[in-house]
């Protein structure tokens, strides 16, 4: 009897462990298969590494993949200019998600191995809320700086939450960011619905992460405040992508707007195509960043148009001085940028220019992690392709667009955008 | 009022897939005791093998309703085929050489082929939301303030279809017979000449195969699909296949619409983050309370 118990015991061990390691090995694959093309690209001499950590694979590889394309021009311009002497830079791109959606977890993993390897001196990403908060402390413990194309939720760098964030080192900053936060983006896209489109009812939904909910609640709150009323607040879960029911009650309420937080792996795109089986197919369907890609145009197919999504960063094509990068871009990658490509671009030349200044200033000697972070400290204007900007006290961008984009056609279009820096 | 009406649409229309999912589950049960984890996977993979066939068609060209509603039953029941190819095949190197093994080796072995089959998904087409040809045309019919897609027709009348068949098969067939006999005791049906091992192949066949319809439908359904969607839909099928009375056949019909309409109307009068809640619970309770299910047969003998 005992015996039988122990094989029981061994054989579910055995196929338990079997399975764990194929999933693994999967996982694993995709990220040492993207580090090692970016590999074959060296040119000999020694080598500096630039960290990414995007969601380059699944729902949200729409956003993740250009803006790793960004990260990938940045460090082609910066050795043809030979920004940091005697050195070659290599973007090394890992991915964050898991089963085809960004995971707080293999971000954490990211970081850490990104920490182990002595050549990277500096990390652009990520490009979830939900993963930078699984990331900062590990960025803050281990001194490596992390700088976010991406990341809105204002509660990263202010505040008590930010603060619990990094334990380890209270006063030091390790994580900046070069775009907006949600503070900023809620509202502006509230203003937009009640202002421009002139929408009164809404109803809000959000993917209960810490990006959906908190850009949900933003947008909810000045929408109240530009006079319009909120109908109800309800969430998604995670693993559902029926929402037949939950738009059907939504529809009894006679909304004209339906807001979404969230992005395209947690249903943004499936959200408005079954909008149109609820009844809903024909009033504004309003977003934030998350949604602002081709995945939600295929995923809300016929249904898309009517939908209106900000993002929390400039258009670099109405900027003069990102016209040469947008041309470089379409040459190199075949395909027009995405809401952050400029951002992962900005991002990465960020870091190469903190490297460039800490060698000036010790003599030529390639720079530790410290000394890049001191860099990005000080406090001093970059001029770039999204604009000038500084890192303030907390890490963040004094740059503060939004601008608003719109699907007509099938197709997102830009609408505007506006200046919130005071 | 007509809130409630609709959400009860909703509901048979999400229970309807469920239910032909529910209907592979209590038939494996049925004949040997196992809870095929897998099922729910090749419910996915039946949306994966029809969204590969319609793309080798060319739909632009058939403008006529009928005809393409003549493409579809065709792809429903290629679909159908290559799932219940894949059911006898998992079956085969699987299940089979631990028909008489512990109970727990069959179980996690079932937990592991549902693990190969995403992870052969997410390789064939990648970790992203896929789209699903949107072919057919959507009429709405609105009665009463309440409005009924063609596609959630469709979803009920094949589920639907698919009991009444499966029904006459098993209760009116050669086959049926020696499933049923297989599932009653299985050496004295193979002592009364009933091949076990083509029988219990047949049975799988079978529920693939309507798990592979309900991959169909549901594509049609939403518009899209995603590689881990069998996960969460195969547990939902699950739980309508208990609630029913695992191994009965009306009964994983009845639970796999009870379960939708539960859906829906937790969405409506509670919340829609409590749907699995009150799901999960109802499992909990008819396990405590009832464990032979709502048609549960007794079977003393097999206990």
């Amino acid at each position: 009897m005992g015996s039988t118990i122990v094989t029981r015991w061994l054989l579910a061990a055995t196929a338990l462990a079997a399975s764990s390691a194929m999933l693994a090995a999967c996982s694993s694959n995709s990220n040492t298969q993207n580090a090692n093309t970016q590999n074959s690209t060296a040119a000999g001499g020694t080598i500096i590494r630039i960290g990414a950590d995007l969601p380059v694979s699944g729902g949200d590889a729409s956003d993740g993949v250009p803006t790793a394309n960004g990260v990938k021009l940045a460090v082609i311009d910066a050795n043809k200019r030979k920004l940091i002497p005697g050195y070659t830079i290599e973007a090394s791109v890992v991915d964050d998600a898991v089963n085809g959606k960004h995971n707080p977890s293999q971000g954490a993993k990211n970081i850490q191995a990104f920490a182990s390897d002595p050549t990277v001196l500096a990390v652009v990403g990520p490009f979830n809320s939900n993963v930078a908060k699984a990331e900062i402390p590990l960025s803050n413990s281990l001194g490596i700086a992390l700088i976010s194309p991406a990341n809105t939720n204002p509660d990263l760098t202010k505040g008590v939450l930010a603060l619990q964030l990094r334990t380890s080192n209270p006063n030091a900053i390790t994580y900046f960011r070069v775009c907006t936060t949600d503070d900023i983006q809620g509202p502006a896209g509230a203003d937009y619905a009640a202002q421009v489109l002139k929408v009164k009812r809404a109803y809000v939904l959000d993917d209960n992460e810490t990006y959906g909910k908190g850009v949900a609640d933003q947008w909810a709150a000045q929408f109240q405040r530009d006079g319009g009323t909120i109908l109800g607040h309800d969430h998604t879960v995670a693993t559902q992508h029926d929402f037949h029911a939950l738009l059907t009650r939504a529809a009894s309420l006679n909304p004209d707007v339906v807001f979404f937080g969230g992005t395209t792996s947690t249903y943004g795109g499936e959200i408005r195509k079954q909008m149109a089986d609820a009844g809903l197919g024909n009033i504004v369907y309003f977003g934030a960043d998350g949604i602002r890609n081709d995945q939600f145009l295929t995923d809300a197919a016929t249904a898309a148009n009517g939908s209106y999504a900000t993002v929390a960063t400039v258009n670099a094509s109405k900027i003069p001085a990102a016209q040469t990068f947008l041309k470089e871009y379409q040459a190199q990658f075949g395909q027009p940028v995405g809401s952050y490509s400029a951002n992962g671009y900005v991002a990465a030349m960020t870091i190469v220019d903190a490297i460039a200044s800490a060698m000036k200033s010790n003599g030529g000697k390639l720079p530790t992690r410290a000394e890049v972070l001191d860099q990005l400290r000080s406090g001093k204007t970059y001029k770039s392709i999204i604009g000038e900007f500084s890192f303030d006290k907390n890490g963040d961008t004094t740059n503060k667009i939004i601008s608003i984009y719109g699907v007509r056609n099938g197709g997102w279009v830009f609408l505007t955008q506006k200046n919130y820096a005071k | 009022m007509h809130e409630f009406l609709q959400q009860l649409i909703n509901g048979i229309a999400l229970g309807g897939v469920y239910a032909l999912i529910a209907l592979g589950y209590t038939m494996v049960y049925g004949i040997i005791e196992l809870i095929n984890f897998a099922h729910g996977d090749v419910y996915t993979l039946g949306s994966y093998f029809s969204i590969t066939i319609l793309a080798l068609i060319p739909l632009s060209q058939f403008s006529s309703g009928w005809e393409l509603w003549l493409i579809a039953f065709a792809v429903i029941l290629l679909a159908a085929l290559l799932c219940g190819i894949v059911g006898v095949l998992i079956e085969r190197l699987a299940y089979r050489r631990l028909r008489n093994a512990p109970r727990l080796a069959p179980l996690i072995t079932a937990i592991g082929v549902s693990l190969i089959l995403e992870n052969i998904m997410q390789i064939w087409k990648g970790p992203s939301q896929i789209p699903f040809p949107q072919f057919l045309p959507d009429h709405v019919y609105i009665a009463g303030g309440v409005a009924i897609h063609e596609r959630a027709v469709l979803v009920v009348v094949v589920s639907l279809v698919s009991m009444l068949v499966l029904n006459l098969l098993v209760f009116h067939t050669k086959l049926g017979t020696a499933m049923r006999a297989t599932a009653q005791d299985r050496d004295a049906a193979q002592l009364m000449g009933i091949n076990i091992n083509s029988t219990i192949a047949w049975t799988f066949f079978i529920g693939a195969a309507l798990a592979g319809v309900a991959g169909f439908i549901s594509g049609i359904y939403y518009g899209t699909t995603f590689f881990l969607n069998g996960y969460d839909a195969g547990l939902k099928a699950f739980t309508a296949a208990v609630l029913g009375g695992i191994g009965n056949i009306t009964g994983a019909m009845l639970g796999g619409f009870l379960i939708g309409i539960v859906e829906a109307m937790t969405s409506q009068y509670i919340s829609d983050q409590w749907t699995s809640v009150v799901v999960f619970s109802i499992l909990i309770l008819i396990l405590v309370l009832k464990p032979s299910g709502l048609l549960g047969e007794h079977l003393p003998e097999k206990v």
